[in-house]
């Protein structure tokens, strides 16, 4: 049955089936030091979708040495702040209340039109070698507060099982300190964050301290982004690859931008400008937890069902595209965009040239790969400059 | 701030806040935008355009556009900001069908991490973007008038 054969490479695409393929390209020896994250696609158990980038982080209950180490977390620069499925979080962590005492659960959407429900709770957390920091996380729990995964703040089905998202939870180290901001600090409205008395929580604003945060910023140094560095994978892929999430931009030996990389500032969202084939596209999302690139292109065949979203040219198409930011400066990207039932076809894991369409620009995954890309947080200043901002 | 609302307040009209009764949404009549500006409680503004005209909304972060024909019915929404606005009020009797398609598209596995694309028997819905700007529209391709393409919805 044609159908299920592609239903077959279908999953074998999601899921990055094993079997062939190299692994990724011969990078120099990988920095070291405290604020060194290994970074990879492909080479776990649980972590295994296609183009999808893990690490693992330390969470201890406040104030104590019972910690928890948590592998499989998706490197996700399109978000901010520390996600974690509670049923695999064992240390006891401290719950966030209101002024009244309540309890603040929040609702999280992503792009993929997931979304989260759980309480916000307070943690130790470590990332590398680093300090042990206090961070209010968002704990991924369907059943807080008397609600449940069909019934929920969130109007929507919301995740609840480590083993379908492809993760233990979600390491946002985008470029805003908090996954709200001042919005959800002054207007009650938000319906991200909610105060919940027995099983009826309502919509509520939460001071910035409480919202759920970025970790990285909190850090005693190596506080003012990351870089998140990939080799490169074969135009036909690999099963894994490897690399580092660096803590800081030119706040340690290890961590120095090369010089001559362009700073784009990002806008107030932390969008950037792509400008493809003469269109100009605002509000453009450089997102590593986006597992390939979406843009608009209706020169370029698209695949049968159920790939129907994704691009299927004959052969691998070469493209180009100018990233701007907003304080003017550009960077040119080329990139390639195969036939993804092919790629789906070799069993690998890991593309950087995965597309599909969409009506806006999203760099995903495959833009980091042989990539050295810096993420500079709102407010926090380095040598390339004060966030929000991305460096390539 | 995106392009297309500095465009739309260089030509906006600054509606009244009247508030009437009753939920609005898509493949309902314009003055259901009014009500749904007065459930959000958020501030409302209108730019004409040819054939149809775009009402704005902005709350909480987030700006909502609802799209509506020169017969008067909404058949598209649009919206950007933080988290997701009330899809329950913006879809209506849509809602269902949305949640319905939301739900097995959900229930697919594995799961993708990709931008989100949606087509159930009446409507399409597309989301992207990310935490703090998250972007999506939703529209009724039966009802759209020949004067717009989806591209024209952001």
């Amino acid at each position: 049955m044609k159908f299920r054969v592609l239903a077959c490479v279908f999953i074998c695409l999601l899921s990055g089936c094993g079997g062939g393929g190299d692994s990724g390209g011969g990078a120099a020896s990988p920095p070291a030091g405290p604020n060194v994250l290994t970074v990879s696609v492909g080479a776990s158990a649980l972590c295994t979708n296609v183009n999808t980038l893990c690490a693992q982080v330390t969470i201890c209950q406040p104030g104590t040495s019972s910690c928890q180490t948590i592998p499989n977390m998706l490197v996700d620069i399109g978000s901010f702040g520390l996600r974690i499925f509670g049923s695999v979080l064992s240390p006891s962590l401290t719950q966030v209340v209101d002024s009244q005492n309540n309890p603040i659960g929040e609702c999280m959407f992503f792009a993929d039109g997931s979304a989260f429900w759980g309480p916000v709770q307070r943690a130790d957390v470590v990332l590398g070698g680093e300090p042990a920091v206090p961070v209010p996380i968002h704990v991924i729990a369907p059943t807080f507060a008397g609600q449940s995964a069909s019934n929920n703040p969130c109007n929507s089905m919301v995740g609840s099982d480590p083993l379908d998202a492809g993760f233990n939870g979600v390491l946002g180290i985008g470029v805003f300190a908090q996954d709200c901001g001042s919005v959800c600090a002054t207007q009650s409205n938000n319906n991200l964050y909610f105060s919940c008395v027995a099983s009826t929580c309502t919509s509520t604003t939460v001071p910035l301290l409480n919202q759920v945060q970025n970790p990285v910023w909190l850090l005693p140094s190596d506080n003012n982004g990351v870089i998140l560095t990939l080799p490169n994978v074969p135009a036909t892929g690999a099963q894994t690859v490897s690399g580092s999430l660096i803590l800081g931009i030119g706040t340690s030996a290890n961590n120095s931008p090369t010089p001559g990389v362009s700073v784009l500032k990002t806008d107030q969202n932390g969008l950037l400008t792509t400008i493809y084939k003469g269109t100009t596209f605002g509000q453009s999302v450089v997102d590593s937890g986006s597992n390939g690139y979406f843009f608009p292109d209706a020169t370029i065949p698209l695949c049968a069902t159920p790939l129907q979203d994704f691009y299927c040219p004959q052969a691998p198409i070469n493209l180009s595209a100018t990233l701007v930011g907003t304080n003017g400066h550009q960077e040119g990207i080329s990139f390639q965009v195969a036939n993804t039932l092919s790629l789906s076809q070799t069993g690998n894991a890991v593309f950087n040239n995965l597309g599909g369409q969409f009506p806006i620009f999203v760099w995903g995954l495959p833009f980091f790969l042989g990539r050295t890309a810096y993420v500079g947080i709102e407010s926090q200043p380095s040598t390339l400059g004060t966030g929000p901002l991305l460096a390539f | 701030m995106q392009i297309w609302f500095r465009t739309a307040l260089a030509i906006l009209l600054i509606h009244s806040t009247a508030v009437t009764s009753g939920w609005a949404a898509l493949g309902q009549s314009v003055a259901s935008v009014e009500r749904d500006r007065a459930a959000m409680g958020g501030e409302g503004q209108t730019k004409p355009g040819k054939g149809y005209s775009i009402e704005t909304i902005t709350v909480a972060g987030m700006t909502v556009k609802e799209y509506v024909s020169s017969g008067g019915i909404v058949f598209a929404v649009a919206w950007r900001g933080i988290g997701a606005p009330d899809l329950p009020l913006l879809f209506g009797s849509y809602f269902d069908e949305y949640r319905e398609g939301l739900t097995a598209f959900q229930n697919k596995k594995p799961r993708i991490r990709k931008p989100m694309v949606l087509k159930t028997a009446h409507m399409v819905v597309e989301r992207a973007g990310h935490a703090r700007s998250m972007w999506g529209r939703a529209f009724i391709p039966t009802l759209l008038p020949t004067t717009i393409s989806p591209e024209d919805i952001q």
